[in-house]
Parts: C-alpha cells; structure tokens; sequence
C-alpha cells in the first residue's frame, strides 16, 4: 500500500532478466529451508529402502513357512526386532518390502494423475471459453465425489490387482492439478511476453511448449508431491478395507491383517504401529518436501498489519539541529528527528531519514516527492500505523503535548480517528468489501463516542456521506457498487466521521481520472477550511499541493529537501532538486516553456548513497556533497533548505541557486 | 451392468430346481431386459428401477434377504450424518481458531508448533490414527473398541443408555475431528495471513479499533470465505474418512455398509449408498453456495 513497500519488493524471478546476482536462486532458498531438507531426506531415505529391500531385510517376506502357534504376534526381540505378525512372518521385513508398493504406487499412479490434469488444466486455461467451462465443471465434478468410494468400487470390479489400482488411483486423483495448472495457465497467458508470441503468430502447440509449460511446471512441483503422498495414502486405505492386490505385501494389507486378526486385543503393537508409522515417514516426507517446495516457488506473505508492533529500536532524543530544538510553540503536531527502518532480506533499510516537520491547528501541508521519498511512510508513522517490518529508529512525534511514540496501546487508539484520521489511497481495498458503507462509518462514530445509539450512529453516516455528495439512498450499500469517485468521497465521509484535528490524505485522488480528481480535492479542501481542520496532503502532484496547501516539504530518498509556505517555494525553489522538480511540471502561466527531466533514478532504499542523498543527479553538486549530510539551513523567509549552497560559511562563494 | 451378479451365482448353485431359479428371477425382475424392450418399452429393469425409487423403493438388499435397501441405508444414514455433523463442526471450530490464532502469531512457537500439528495430522492416514486411538484407548481407558452401543446391554436410563452411546463415539468422533482439523486449519492460517494485509485491515486499526476488534469485526468474515468453499468442496474427503473411521470403529454407517456391500457384491445396497451421497453432495454443495451469498455480498450481483 506505501511505497516503500513496492519498492522494497523483489523483483518477479519468473519474469527473469533483471534478477540482481545477490537474490538467491531456487535450489539455496530451498536448501536453508529446515522442513524442507528434512522431508526431503526422509524421502530419500525411503527410495534407498524400497531399492536395497532385499539387501536389508533379514528374512525374505514371500518365502512360506510353516507357522507354528507360538510364532504368532511374538514381541520385538533380537531376532526379529519388529516381532511377528498374524502369520508369524518378521514385521521388519514386511515394512521393508512393504515401501516398494507404496513408493510403486505413489509415483506409478501420480505419473498418470499429472498427465491428465496438466493436460486439461493447460487446454482449459490456454484456450478458455465454452471449452474451459466444459473442463471445469467435470473437474469440480470429480473433485466433490468422494474418491474413495468410487475406488472402492471400481476396484471390486475390476479386480484387486496392483496394476489396476494403480490405474483406478491415478485416473481418479487429477483433479487438483487440472485446477492448479489451469489457474496458473490463465496467469502466464497473460505475462506480456506470452502475448508478445501470439501477437507475432507462434502457433499455439509452440507457446504453449516454450512459454507456458516451463512456467507452469515449477509451480506443478509442489503439487506433484503432494498428489504422490495422496495416490500412498489411497493404496494403503484400499488394502486397509481389503481391497489391496492379496499377492504383494504393502503397509495397508498389513494393517488389515493385525488389525482384522486380533493384534489390538493381543497387545501386538508392533503388527499395527510399525506399518502405521512407515506410511506416516513416507507421507509426511511427501508433505514437509512439498510444503518447502511450495513457500520456494510460491512464496507467501510474510507479514501483516496486525502483527505486535516491533520494539521501537532506539528513542534517541532529537539530536542538537539549529532546527530541531526550536520547535513552534502554536504547532498541534510536531514531529523531529523521525527516522524509520525496514527489515529486508538485505538488511534494515532507511525508508525515513531524520525528518522534522509542524503542522498549525488548521493548517495544511503538503508532503511531495517520488515515489519511494518516504512521504507515505511518515505519515504512517504518526499514528504508529507503518507498515509490517517497519519501526521508528529515532525521534518524537508530539500531537497536542502528547508523546505519541510512547503513548500505551489504549490511549494511542484514543487518539486514532478521533484526534488523527486518514484518507487512504486507493480506496477500493481501503473499504471493507463485506460490510456497508454506513456501518463502517458509524462504527468509527460509536468507537469514539460511547453515548451515541446505533440508530444516531447510522444517521451521522447518512449525513457525512450526503456531504461528500452520496445521497442516503446509497449509503447501505457495499463498496463494490460504488465508482471509484464515490468510494474515494466515502473514504473522506468516513475520515470525517469523528471531527478530527489533522487529515490526512494519503495519494487520495492517484487512481482517479482528472475531472473526478479535481472534485475531490476541491471536496476535501473545503470541507476542512470549514470545520478548521489541519490537513496533510501527500501527492506526487505539485499542482494538488499548489492548489490545496498552505506549506509545502519537498521530499527526497527519506530525507526533506525543502520545506517553506507553498507559494514562495514555488516562486523561488532553494534546493536544487525541488528546481528540477518544477521544472519538470507544466506551468498553466508559461504553456511554451520546455519540460525537462531528472537524470539518474530516485535512490534504492537499501543503497543510499552517502552524504546528500541528492548529489548523484545534482547538477550543482560540490565534492563535500558526497561525504556530508546538509542539515536543513534556515533562509531568511522562515523556510528550510538541505543544501551545502546554503551554509553561511560557503554562501557567496558557491554557485547560485535557480531563482524561478 | 456390473460384473459378478450374485442372483445369478445363486442361480448356479446346484441345488437349486429350475422352478426356484425361475421365482428368484422374477423376485429380483431379473427375468425382464435390462434396457431395451421392442414389445413393452417400459418393461425393463432400468425402468422398473426409477419407477420403484420414485416410490422410495430402492430394492431389496441380496446380503440380508428380507432388509428394504430403504431401510437399511436411512438407519446408516443417520448414524454417519451424527458422526459428520459432530466431526465437521468441531474440525471446522477448532481449525478455525487454530489457524485464526497461528497466522496472527506468525513465526512464533505457536506457529510453529500449530504448523507442525497440523501438517503430522494431514499426513496420518485417518484409519491409522483411529487404530492408534482405538488401540491407546481400549489398552489404557477402558473404553470400547467398536459398534455404537454395547451388544445385549440393558439400560435403566436414558442417562445410561447416553453414556454407552458417548462412550462409542467419543474416539470415533475424535479421530474424525483430528483428521479433518489440519486442512481447515492450514487454509484458515493462509487466508488469515493476506486477509490481515489488506488495506481495509489497516483503515479499521486506523480508525482506533483494537486488534481484537479489527480480527472480529473485519477480518473473521472475510477470512471465512475460502473456508465456506473448502468446507463444501471437502465433502468428498469427508465421505471417504467417514468410511475410514466407521471401518476401524465398527460403527454402521454409510461407509461400513458399502464397504461390507463391495465385499459381499450386494449391488442393490451399494446403488442405494450411492445414490444417497450423490444426493447428499449436491445438498451440501447447495447449502455452501447459499452461506457463501450470505457472507460476501459482491456474489450474485456481479
């Protein structure tokens, strides 16, 4: 949702080529992977067994003995370490034997599984329409019928042999991979260079051969695993009811056997557990092995917002500045300092870098800067919101004399809303998709207000929304039925439910076409020039800022470039980088002047580069830029500027500043 | 159609006079085609077989000779649906929640430990773990190793006669719960995990709501989505345990008595079994698309 998390992401390894050489491949994310490894060599394991069976085994199985009574059920001793069973045959090496069938099985059946659903999974997801309809529905057919069943009945049949179980087995088990495999099919055919082929007229048998199929597969890895563990655990509930091949010893037959024949009232553990627990080895190696295969190809989400908030790494008071230490005595908010970190796999990443600002009772700021400069994150931070991995490194946030960074869980959330609300961005995902609009808005008004029914609750939502310009008739709706506009006006109706000091607005209009765009922003400034509310605006639009903002910060790779009153910023940049900034946005006053651009790209979170952060595309740059921070200079007209051009000691010697 | 007719082996026994084979025949309409009749269209055995299910007749069975299929698969119906419906809830309640609780304490011994629980549990097979708990419990608890009640019991009470029954069914019941617990359990830890990423998740911290607010007020249904249509889409793993479980448990349900009809070959038993799951999964496949329209109002308006 912020954009230091999309810029923190890794990049698709799928989509190959700019795979920097630092990320690690398949086979070492897999190889640090503990369950992985171990079910894997639980699997190999197992392999050896059914190879060397007859090498380890110590009595031959099918050799027929003649059994006397005592023989029957005797316990694990020296010569047999796994004791008898019911026909007083060694259960060591019956178990031996025993992973043959169940590993035959396993793979024989799975084999026949994965081609029949990578066929119709691919066929469905490649060429989709009627047919696809057709496919899935059969598939959806076979998977809610109870497999074992139609097993048990075929098999009686057909005849208990173990070529026919295997068939039985693998013809009725291919319906998870007909879903995955199509699902992942609908994505690849999506992947531009996949559309890139066809719109170049490869035929269909070649795309699917050279651009589907080898993205398909990885992802069928996981799945195969877990479809052998599936094809063992049928064959061995089979032979379990009775229904096994009466001329090969496997796992289930043996169970049968103990179990049908008087080991549970014998006490003869042994013929029960020592098959049990081989079917459990091979199985769980299966599930371990797939499991890891599958957070390696398919990796999931490793963090979410409810997560406990991490330890705030160091409260370090604000560090001597001939800024920070005055702070403005009518500020309601104030924040100094502020530096926030993020863990990533390449180490804790600085997404804010020692950044100061104030906001006035009813004043607006605006926060610009790229994407990735660290406005959104220091918003975040106000309200101890930042996202999962992120924490405050250093610095203080005052709201109305109260600590925030400090304040306990209750009195934070006190705070939340009622003194403090945001207007996300993209307000699609930002609105709860299973519960009405009006509910959502009255429950932020009942939170902060316990003496307010649910009926007066509900009548605030139908006012707020009616003044952002959603008639009441709508306000018992979901989100889905709204545009995007009104769902952006109900994010603002919900905003203002609690008549809070400060707004924010986060990005609130980026998804939204210009004429909706301009309402909104009209919406929201006036609506907080009426309450008297303070407002943030954060925006990569130096027109929203101009348009709505009393003050402006420039931002730039977590640090503030500039910070003064909008118009005077915009009349007369000080810092290079807010010059360039403006000179590379259209003017309405001068429709003929040239628009340039920045050379060089916005800094990586995790590789800043030293001193100013700005040096490497700054054409004013001097040598000290690479090696000294610039603190923020104070100019004549009360506005900031991070730039060693400004540093009483130098100024007039350097070069000069762009007066706009 | 199937194979290994048993009226017709019965035919053969040799000390049989053909006047019996014939009356046999007749009693089983076996003497009538089977689908296609040129002189009487509707005389046919397939006819004859819709025309007695829609009176509710689903035949005789051939194992127990004087036992309506009727009868014999409504009283097995009702003792699986018991053992289901207790399993399903308790699985659904208890995955639920442990899957709800290890994505919000992820990468935490909780987790961990929830993870490998379940991923032990999904990998025992179920007639295996009912052996263990049969074989654990009647060893150590004294608790009874199979059927529903005890055989030639008396009991004075109802009181009593509920213990015998709860006695029965408690490692059943447990077995079943265990067995279904992993797969809800790791698809709720998931779907929690991303449902707690969404951005909505961030406006209800925001807006002031504790955590426990935020998981029961926004998070819970969203995150039961997937789950209504695992649940629905699990029926036919369901079935099969029931089999498992009424296997190792003697128990006469469903499962046991198409198990013992396969054995025995009795395919009027067996068609009737089946043509009650049939109808049960298309039921419950109903039922799971009706809780689904009720928990996510973008469904049907799309």
């Amino acid at each position: 949702m912020t954009a230091t998390t999309t810029q923190t992401a890794e990049p698709s390894p799928a989509e190959g080529g700019d795979t920097s050489p630092d990320e690690p491949g398949a086979w070492q994310t897999f190889r640090r992977n503990g369950v992985g490894m171990t079910g894997a060599i639980m699997l190999v394991v197992a392999i050896i067994i059914a190879l060397f069976a007859p090498l380890l085994a110590p009595y031959d199985p099918y050799e027929s003995v003649r059994v006397a009574i005592d023989d029957i059920y005797q316990a694990p001793s020296a010569a047999h370490l796994l004791g008898t069973d019911d026909g007083g045959k060694d259960v060591l090496s019956a178990l031996l034997y025993g992973t043959r069938v169940s590993l035959i099985v396993g793979f024989a059946a799975a084999a026949i599984s994965l081609l029949i659903g990578g066929f119709i999974g691919l066929v469905a997801g490649y060429y989709g329409h009627a047919l696809e309809t057709v496919l899935m529905r059969i598939t959806d057919f076979f998977l809610v019928i109870p497999a074992l069943v139609l097993q048990i009945v075929i098999v009686a049949i057909v005849g208990q042999s173990l070529r026919n179980i295997i068939i039985v087995i693998g013809v009725l088990g291919w319906t998870t991979t007909a879903r995955l495999v199509r699902s992942q099919t609908l994505t690849v055919k999506q992947r531009r260079f996949v559309m890139r082929a066809r719109a170049l007229g490869a035929g269909d048998a070649h795309i699917i051969r050279r651009h589907v199929f080898p993205l398909v597969l990885p992802l069928m890895l996981a799945n195969t695993v877990l479809v052998i563990s599936l094809a063992i655990l049928s064959e061995s509930t089979l032979a379990f009811i009775g229904l096994g091949d009466p001329t090969v010893i496997s796992w289930g037959q043996m169970l049968n056997f103990a179990f049908t024949r008087g080991a549970v009232t014998a006490g003869a553990w042994w013929a029960l557990f020592g098959p049990g627990l081989a079917l459990l080895w091979v199985v769980l190696s299966a599930t371990l092995f797939g499991t890891a295969l599958e957070d390696v190809f398919n990796p999931r989400l490793q963090r979410h917002h409810l997560e406990p908030e991490l330890p705030q790494a160091r409260r370090a008071r604000a560090r001597a500045h001939n800024h920070a230490d005055e702070p403005v005595s009518d500020a309601l908010l104030s924040v100094r300092n502020l530096s926030v970190e993020f863990e990533t796999a390449l180490g804790a990443a600085r997404a804010v870098d020692d950044v100061s600002f104030d906001l006035r009772r009813g004043e607006s700021l605006g926060l610009v800067g790229e994407s990735g400069s660290g406005k959104t994150t220091s918003v975040l931070a106000l309200l101890r919101l930042l996202p999962p991995g992120g924490s405050v490194a250093a610095g203080q946030v005052t709201f109305d004399e109260l600590d925030v960074l400090t304040l306990p869980a209750s009195d934070l959330r006190a705070l939340r809303w009622q003194r403090l609300a945001i207007v996300f961005q993209g307000a699609m995902n930002a609105l709860n998709p299973v519960r009405t609009v009006e509910s959502q808005i009255a429950e932020a008004v009942r939170l902060h207000d316990d003496g307010v029914s649910r009926k007066a609750a509900a009548e605030r939502a139908g006012d707020l929304l009616a003044s952002v310009g959603i008639t009441r008739s709508r306000a018992a709706e979901y989100a889905h039925t709204y545009s995007g506009g009104m769902r952006q006006r109900a994010m603002i109706a919900l905003a203002l439910a609690c008549d809070p000091d400060i707004v924010v607005a986060d990005e609130p209009t980026t998804a939204l076409d210009v004429m909706v765009q301009a309402q909104i922003l009209e919406l929201l400034a006036s609506l907080a020039r009426e309450r008297g509310m303070g407002m943030i605006m954060v925006t990569h639009d130096l027109g929203v800022v101009a348009a709505t903002c009393d003050r402006v910060a420039v931002m730039y790779g977590g640090t503030i470039a500039e910070e003064g009153p909008t118009a005077e910023v915009f009349a007369s940049p000080q810092h290079p980088y807010t010059r360039l900034l403006l000179e590379a946005f259209p003017d309405i006053d001068h429709p003929d002047r040239a628009l340039s651009s920045i050379p060089g790209a916005p800094p990586r979170l995790t590789n800043q580069p030293s001193g100013c952060r700005f040096h490497p595309r700054c054409p004013d740059a001097m040598d000290r830029c690479t090696t000294e921070r610039p603190p923020p200079y104070e100019l004549d007209d009360g506005r900031l500027a991070a730039c060693f051009l400004h540093d009483p000691a130098t100024v007039g010697s350097g070069g000069g500043s762009g007066d706009g | 159609m199937l194979p290994g007719d048993p009226a017709k082996s019965g035919v053969r026994d040799p000390r049989l006079d053909p006047a019996s084979i014939a009356a046999l025949e007749q009693r089983f309409g076996l003497d009538k085609p089977v689908f296609i009749n040129t002189a009487e269209p509707f005389d046919t055995q397939f006819v004859a077989y819709w025309r007695e299910l829609a009176r509710g007749n689903l035949g005789t069975s051939y194992e127990f000779r004087n036992a309506s299929v009727a009868s014999l698969v409504s009283r097995a119906l009702t003792n699986t649906l018991w053992l289901i419906l207790a399993a399903e809830v308790l699985a659904i309640v208890l995955g639920t929640a442990l899957g709800l609780v290890a994505a919000w304490r992820r990468r935490t011994k909780i987790d961990a430990g929830a993870l490998l629980f379940a991923l032990l549990m999904w990998s025992l097979p179920t007639f295996f773990l009912g052996i263990v708990l049969l074989f654990v419990g009647s060893t150590w608890f004294g608790l009874p190793t199979g059927g529903r009640l005890t055989v030639g019991a008396d009991y004075a009470t109802w009181g009593a006669y509920f213990a015998d029954l709860g006695r029965h069914l408690l490692l059943p019941t447990l077995t079943f719960t265990l067995a279904l617990l992993a797969q809800y359990m790791l698809i709720m830890r998931s779907t929690v995990m991303e449902v707690f990423n969404e951005d909505y998740i961030l406006t209800a911290k925001a807006k002031g709501l504790s955590t426990f607010q935020v998981i029961t007020r926004h998070a819970l249904r969203n995150a039961m989505l997937p789950m209504a249509t695992l649940i629905a889409l699990n029926l036919g793993f369901v079935v099969s345990g029931a089999i498992e479980v009424e296997t190792v448990f003697s128990l006469p349900g469903l499962g046991l008595l198409t198990v013992d009809a396969v054995n025995a070959r009795d395919y009027p038993v067996l068609q009737g079994a089946f043509l009650l799951l049939a109808i049960s999964v298309v039921v419950a496949n109903f039922a799971a698309d009706v809780v689904y329209g009720w928990l996510d109002p973008r469904v049907g308006e799309a």
